[in-house]
């Protein structure tokens, strides 16, 4: 109980380096808290917010983006570990008003309800739907095993990736 | 619809939820995404104790911290209460995370460091886990008035249970628990408040902004007059969401310190401070006669409400109404007792107390039948409600709306397609092959179970719309209820379009700010759809009548005759026509409220739904997989066929949680939560997601809105029976203590041997 709930950093010593790194696409350079995750660094200093903190302890998926085009839970990586990376989030997947097809998938299937994991969700299953692979059901929910949905929308966000993936192999 | 329209309704279409644009593109703003100038960032103090009283509080180090501005404590807070049992701090905490102290300081880091510089003198006091101890004559009291709340059960009936059971050829009676079950919604509660001089805004997460506005001047003696509440996007709360301090700390630290606050729970925060479904124990009896006819249903049933009231009342009284309405039956009766433990608060959540009713009930039928050596099916076909409704007389005076939740017989429903569910349902699952099933050699058996549900169907309290032509020419609903992600403002603009004779594209929603909405139901007992619908459709019914009136003079004619909107503006039988943005540069924006209380005098509103499911247990391991669920709705008039199949598929899912995983574990020598984590609290994961196919009965409601009814919560109610009873079908083993993990299955099969 008091582990978790009372502070764990109480000193405020000079913690802070000038880290550089980009993220969709823009490079940013940035006095940052080496204790402050990739997380913060996205939603309190360059007002990110599509990255939502659900648990803040890598289990729920909500904050997922991609590090150097790696699935991660960005509340678990520590500013030292951004350096030089390029960081993508869901603001960075439409591209001149015009939705990603991940986007367009998750909207004509209604692929969320609150909507509060939905950011994670496309972010998690962007590697796949850049892969060559033409993956299974099986495998499209493997790759979403890291994200929860509280409304429990498991089977519109399953068809929004695949309806994805199929528009791909149209195109 | 008009037969005049020229273009095709938009109610039975699944029209694209309005709102998820913005949700897939990280656009939509959470209460957590807003941040002010000069905000600064609160963290709770939580009592390491389950009961204490706080004799004293040493706050000097923290408020001497850089950086920190103020700190709340019992003995600096006003006297205002944020529920009747609930002051906004308490010299007297009552469970393990209740809320001691409040810190506002320049940044969380900050907030956190002070809160480890606070000095508490507790005054430990004895305390309980679990209703049974609670109610014992020695126990503590955890309020001043008892540990059973009002002194005494609810008690409901209809008839003479005594008589009933005196008919009665067998008597068949059994005992079941409920978890405690959490709603865990993904995004944790949080409040930012802003006070300005006199005037305080508040943004929240809110199934009801109205509601909360007046909980926040209650509190904090303030005039309603001088709060907003606005309800940002919200990350869903199956009902739980507020009902918590949350948003009377971060107001009253906003008032004390001139700047904007905002507190954020974490994740243990939102699992201990929250709200949770009730854990149950239910005892229940049902006499029947040789030929399967129902004499008697009695059902005591004692609820959790951990260590404050919330909703509990409501909550106790909805899980009795499948016992007493479920089946044809002169002589019911319900108690209900709900009992303060120190534990988490229990609260509103996705069906309220239904879901736990309908397990006893419904896992006692199967065993009814089995007595009776009747098919559980056909039990059901033999007894359950029909359109008729209840034997017996019937007692609200005729010039008032019948309750949702009825105890009286002799009135019948608007709609009930209980027995369509049912032959639906049977049929595709194949019911008919459940006596025939073989088992392959191993430790794999197969089986099929079902249960039915009867719950509340739509008719809320007052509800208000308004909608405007604008300058534009397009239309705005004004609305104050909160979608919080049901898709409620969808099916609201589908029924406003159809009813002006318009498309819906060209209607927007202005909701979720208190000073530019009329007052709405809360998102809440699944009241929308009907509520908000009636509603919407009044106000679009009187701007329709208002801008053909308004055209009349423009057009050149003297009767609104064959008058009708179209998408390009009013249009006459004729041909003579005039466009919307011309009415409104004639004539100005158009305008119409709209009140409504929709229900009925002569009719009882309620859905109905039957669920089936065939499952394979490994008598090895305990692991049940389900091979396929069928879930059965009649909802009246399905609005949205997309939407509500994924409300449903959503429920079903949610509530595997209930049935198989979910139970947040207390400590009984510490009270101390053991699993507030979505590690450590399982939760479906999309691996576990079934196959769930949803049918929605044939059905239109005479009284809801275009025919529709209730939806929200209905998926919530049949899952638990549904598998618990295929599993005993499987297997012989009858498990009556939820959620039924492998560990519980594996064991129930060695008692069997």
């Amino acid at each position: 109980m008091d582990s978790h709930l009372t502070s764990d950093r109480v000193d405020m010593d000079d913690n802070e380096t000038t880290t550089k790194f980009i993220v969709n696409g823009r490079e940013h350079s940035l006095k940052i808290d080496n204790r402050d995750t990739l997380l913060d660094i996205l939603r309190d200093h360059l007002r990110l917010t599509g990255a939502k903190k659900g648990c803040d302890l890598g289990e729920c998926g909500a904050c997922t983006v991609l590090l150097d085009g790696k699935v991660v839970n960005s509340c678990q990586i520590l500013a030292a570990r951004i350096k030089d990376k390029d960081i993508r989030t869901v603001e960075g997947l439409s591209q001149n008003e015009t939705l990603h097809p991940l986007q367009l998938a998750f909207i004509e299937n209604d692929g969320g309800q609150c909507g509060y994991c939905t950011p994670g969700f496309i972010m998690a299953a962007y590697p796949l739907f850049e892969s060559e692979e033409e993956p299974s059901t099986e495998e499209i929910k493997l790759s979403l095993a890291g994200n929860l949905c509280r409304c429990n929308a498991y089977g519109s966000i399953i068809d929004s990736v695949a309806y994805a993936l199929e528009i791909k192999t149209n195109e | 619809m008009s037969e005049q329209s020229t273009h095709a309704p938009a109610v039975g279409t699944s029209y694209i939820r309005t709102d998820l644009e913005g949700k897939v593109l990280g656009t939509a703003e959470y209460t957590a995404d807003i941040a002010l100038p000069n905000m600064l960032h609160a963290r709770v103090l939580r009592s390491p104790h389950p009961h204490a009283n706080i004799l004293g509080i040493e706050i000097g180090s923290a408020t001497k911290l850089d950086g920190v501005f103020d700190v709340l404590t019992p003995f600096n807070v006003p006297e205002g209460k944020v529920a009747p049992d609930v002051p906004i701090l308490d010299s007297r905490v009552r469970f393990v995370g209740d809320e001691v102290a409040v810190v506002a300081a320049v940044d969380i880091d900050q907030a956190k460091a002070a809160i480890d510089l606070i000095d508490v003198c507790y005054e430990v006091l004895p305390f309980s886990t679990n209703v049974h101890d609670s109610l014992n004559s020695a126990s503590f009291p955890i309020h001043s008035e008892g540990n059973l709340v009002n002194g005494g059960p609810l008690i409901e009936s209809r008839g003479s249970i005594k008589e009933g059971f005196d008919q009665a050829d067998y008597v068949v009676e059994d005992s079941f628990t409920t978890p405690d079950h959490h709603p865990a919604s993904l995004e944790p509660r949080a409040a930012l408040a802003s006070w300005h001089g006199t005037r305080l805004t508040v943004w929240k997460p809110s199934r009801g902004i109205h509601a909360d506005k007046n909980i926040l001047a209650s509190a904090l003696g303030l005039s309603p007059n001088n709060i907003a509440v606005v309800g940002p996007a919200m990350g869903a709360g199956y009902g739980s969401k507020d009902e918590t301090r949350t948003s009377v700390m971060a107001a009253l630290l906003s008032i004390r310190t001139g700047r904007p606050v905002k507190l954020e729970l974490d994740r243990e925060e939102e699992f201990l401070a929250g709200r949770r479904r009730h854990s149950t124990y239910t005892e229940i009896k049902m006499g029947l006669k040789k030929d399967g006819t129902i004499t008697a249903v009695h059902a005591k049933t004692i609820m959790d409400t951990g260590a404050y009231l919330s909703s509990g009342p409501g909550v106790v009284r909805r899980a009795g109404q499948g016992i007493l309405y479920l089946y044809k039956c002169a002589n019911v009766k319900y108690e209900g007792q709900l009992v303060y433990t120190n534990t988490p608060t229990a609260g509103s959540y996705r069906a309220l107390g239904a879901p736990q009713g309908h397990f006893a009930l419904e896992s006692l039928s199967d065993k009814a039948s089995e007595i009776l050596n009747m098919d559980p099916l056909e039990f059901r076909f033999k007894n359950h409600v029909g359109p008729e409704g209840q034997p017996g007389e019937r007692t609200t005076p005729r010039n008032q709306i019948i309750d949702t939740q009825p105890v009286e017989g002799g009135v019948p429903f608007s709609s009930n397609e209980l027995r369509q569910c049912l032959k639906l349902g049977a049929e595709a699952i194949g019911w008919d092959r459940r006596d025939y099933i073989e088992n392959a050699a191993g430790p794999i058996r197969r089986g099929i179970g079902m249960s039915m549900f009867i719950y509340r169907g739509g008719p809320g309290g007052q509800s208000n719309a308004e909608i405007s032509l604008d300058q534009d020419g397009l239309f705005t609903l004004n609305v104050g209820f909160m979608d919080v992600g049901e898709g409620s403002s969808t099916v609201v603009i589908q029924m406003a379009a159809d009813t002006l004779g318009i498309p819906p594209a060209m209607v927007r929603i202005n909701a979720g700010h208190t000073d530019k909405t009329p007052e709405s139901p809360m998102t809440a007992g699944s009241t929308l759809t009907f509520s908000a619908g009636h509603a919407a459709m009044q106000a679009a019914k009187d701007l329709k009548d208002a801008i053909i009136n308004a055209s009349l003079k423009l057009i050149g004619l003297g009767d609104s005759e064959g008058l009708y909107l179209t998408p390009n503006g009013v249009k006459s039988k004729c041909g003579e026509s005039i466009s919307f943005l011309d009415i409104v540069h004639n004539a100005g924006p158009i305008k119409t409220l709209a009140s409504v209380t929709p229900g009925s005098k002569d009719y009882i509103v309620n859905s109905f739904g039957a669920h089936f499911a065939e499952i394979e247990v490994d008598t090895e391991t305990g692991h049940i997989e389900i091979i396929k669920y069928i879930a059965v709705h009649d909802s009246g008039r399905i609005i949205n066929p997309r939407l509500a199949e994924g409300q449903v598929r959503g429920g079903v899912s949610q509530m595997m949680g209930f049935t198989f995983l979910e139970d947040m574990e207390i400590d009984p020598h510490s009270g101390v939560a053991l699993n507030a984590s979505f590690l450590e609290h399982k939760s479906p994961t999309i691996m576990e997601y079934p196959q769930i196919e949803v049918i929605f009965a044939d059905s239109i409601d005479p009284i809801g809105p275009f025919g529709a009814k209730s939806l929200g919560e209905p998926p919530c109610i049949a899952p638990a029976p549904t598998i618990a009873n295929a599993l005993y079908h499987a297997t012989g083993v009858r498990i009556n203590d939820l959620p039924l993990t492998p560990d519980s299955v594996l064991l129930a099969m060695k008692n069997l041997l």
